[in-house]
């Protein structure tokens, strides 16, 4: 292994991208916007549902006051998520929903308080007070939330007027990452993300133009090695995700504040073992694409399951329990999950050894192969 | 003086294809070799186990006195493949200074022998172009001159002069003549049958095989003919009848 030799191969890939403006673009611009993107657009929290409320509940008269629990439940669910509008006729407000103008409905029965009482005075009490909320399924994600929400405001309406709950969950003091948004969790699972796809993808197609253009068959009629020709791709893109890794912290840290109690170093050296996992997986790819455009039809096979089994966006425990296995036979999944361990928790080397160790095990294997590979050549 | 190239019963099988059929032959030094033949003879085949890129399925080759494939022995060869293989995102320079330092080239040897190659090809105003920018035959120029960029002792031309016009033709044989008066051996293939008169030996491949090897003058007098291409063409029919 020749220094020099290495520093050539990686200097010729990055002078490669310096005179491509577009590719520069692919590795600076990109992964920002998608940071952006998901940031702004996706927060995870959503806003202005639109739902349709009746209540025909009539309250309960005592002492000369008027006593109304539903009234109090519609006080505390008036708020930013759920955009309401009242209506008189329950098949009216149904109408709403099914004509597509509301995505739920709430309804208030007419004895609703009464029986709320009946309920709390007498627990033996057969009086049942309930809430009918029909939602439009259609989208889990919003009908789900409306579910939570009228769950949360009965809970809340009923300690406000005095009527606490005899159990309860504290849940105010997290034991890592209190106060975190869904970008601070997003950021980790971007920087794995753009990094490995950059190295895997550029790799790919690059290696494939040095197949088809003849300058493989060049180089390897030099003295250079295969081992030195892979190492000097590996050193580039691995230089390549610390310039990513900078403008997503940097961009991260501005644009939104981002979380990050750990080492940040740690966040430079986890996003660089990927990368040259995924630039070994790149030069081994391109043995099976004759073409540029070949090359292109392995774009889903690597973006799909990085993307979607890795744990950038959902975490591995919501992919069911028989395809789980398979988020471990990708490198990202460890990037995720310790890039995260870093940045959200604080955790240290020690912490994230076993995270490290497999990367680095991803790495030397997909490096080895590739330098194997390319030794055994046509022969 | 040993030989620049020599093999024995040199043969490249791919699966049922047998590219390159028990060639024996010898480069002295100093000499420009030319094979000849139609497209899908074994040229290229043969030069690439020369160069150390394909193992030969049977058979021997010295190049420089050493048995391939030697690593060792590439920092002094060079090899023009029949594609211009350049990097088209990078400038001409950069494309130079790569080989200089795959080639451990010094700096100042390399910019020496970079000037001197750049004149040569006449791409000194287009140092800093991109490959991408450049014409078929400018890039043709810089592929030839990405191989010499370490000054080799042997150099292994594939068709160097397909495509391009006749006046730079005439210049590049102009350029091969001063490199074998410099010592240099130089090992090409060309179809085009013009061309082997100025080669000092020529080898006629034909499927595979090495059909007849000699000065072009004695090739001719082999088949009684008075022309390379007239040559080629009756020793090959000779080959078919009796295989």
């Amino acid at each position: 292994m020749n220094a020099r030799h290495l520093a050539a191969i990686s200097r010729r890939i990055l002078q490669g991208i310096r005179h491509d403006k577009r590719t520069m673009a692919l590795i600076g611009i990109v992964p920002v916007a998608w940071m952006c993107v998901f940031g702004l657009a996706f927060s995870g929290d959503l806003k202005n549902i639109k739902v349709t409320l009746v209540n025909q509940d009539q309250g309960y008269s005592i002492m000369g006051k008027n006593l109304s629990i539903s009234a109090a439940i519609v006080e505390a669910l008036r708020d930013d998520v759920l955009k309401i509008v009242e209506m008189d006729s329950a098949d009216q407000a149904v109408q709403e929903v099914s004509e597509g103008r509301s995505r739920g409905v709430i309804i208030f029965p007419a004895n609703f308080t009464r029986r709320a009482l009946a309920k709390l005075t007498n627990p033996q009490s057969t009086d049942q007070a309930s809430i009918v909320v029909r939602t439009d399924d259609s989208n889990v994600n919003i009908a789900s939330t409306i579910r939570k929400r009228v769950a949360d405001s009965l809970m809340e309406a009923m300690s406000a007027s005095g009527y606490s709950s005899p159990v309860s969950a504290d849940a105010s003091e997290p034991i890592y990452a209190k106060g975190a948004r869904f970008v601070d969790a997003f950021v980790p699972g971007v920087l794995a993300f753009a990094t490995y796809l950059v190295a895997t993808l550029l790799t790919l197609i690059s290696f494939v133009s040095e197949r088809t253009t003849g300058t493989l068959e060049r180089l390897l009629s030099t003295p250079l090695t295969p081992g030195e020709i892979v190492g000097g791709y590996g050193l580039a893109f691995g230089l390549i995700s610390v310039i990513q890794v900078t403008i997503l912290l940097v961009v991260a840290m501005a644009a939104f504040n981002v979380m990050i109690v750990g080492d940040v170093a740690l966040a430079f050296l986890i996003p660089a073992l990927l990368a040259i996992s995924g630039q070994s997986l790149g030069i081994l790819l391109s043995s099976a694409a004759k073409r540029e455009l070949q090359a292109i039809q392995f774009f889903p096979l690597i973006v799909i399951p990085a993307f979607l089994l890795s744990g950038v966006f959902w975490p591995v425990e919501a992919i069911p329990a028989w395809l789980r296995p398979a988020s471990y036979l990708i490198p990202t999944t460890y990037a995720v999950e310790a890039l995260r361990s870093v940045m959200l928790r604080g955790w240290g080397l020690g912490k994230i050894v076993l995270h490290l160790i497999a990367l680095v095990a991803f790495a030397c294997f997909f490096l080895a192969a590739a330098v194997l590979h390319l030794s055994r050549g046509e022969r | 003086m040993p030989a620049a190239v020599k093999t024995e019963k040199l043969t490249k099988r791919f699966g049922k294809i047998l590219a390159v059929d028990e060639i024996s032959m010898t480069v002295e030094v100093g000499e420009i070799y030319g094979l000849l033949g139609p497209n899908g003879a074994g040229k290229t085949t043969l030069v690439r186990m020369l160069c150390g890129l394909l193992l030969p399925t049977s058979g021997t080759a010295f190049v420089l006195d050493t048995r391939m494939p030697c690593p060792s022995i590439k920092a002094r060869i060079g090899y023009m493949p029949q594609e211009s293989a350049l990097y088209h995102d990078l400038t001409v320079h950069e494309n130079l200074h790569l080989f200089g330092a795959i080639y451990d080239i010094p700096d100042h040897t390399f910019k020496a022998n970079e000037e001197e190659l750049l004149d040569f090809i006449q791409l000194k105003d287009r140092r800093d172009e991109l490959v991408g920018n450049l014409s078929g035959g400018m890039r043709h120029r810089l592929s030839l001159a990405c191989a010499m960029i370490h000054r080799p002792e042997l150099l292994f031309l594939d068709e160097p002069t397909v495509g391009i016009d006749p006046e730079l033709r005439a210049a590049f044989w102009n350029f091969f003549s001063s490199l074998r008066q410099r010592g240099v051996t130089i090992l090409m293939t060309t179809h085009y049958m013009d061309e082997a008169s100025r080669c000092t030996r020529i080898g006629l491949m034909r499927q595979g095989r090495l059909i007849s090897e000699g000065t072009p003058d004695a090739v001719m007098a082999q088949a009684g003919v008075d022309s390379i291409e007239e040559a080629f063409l009756k020793l090959a029919a000779q080959r078919g009848a009796n295989p």
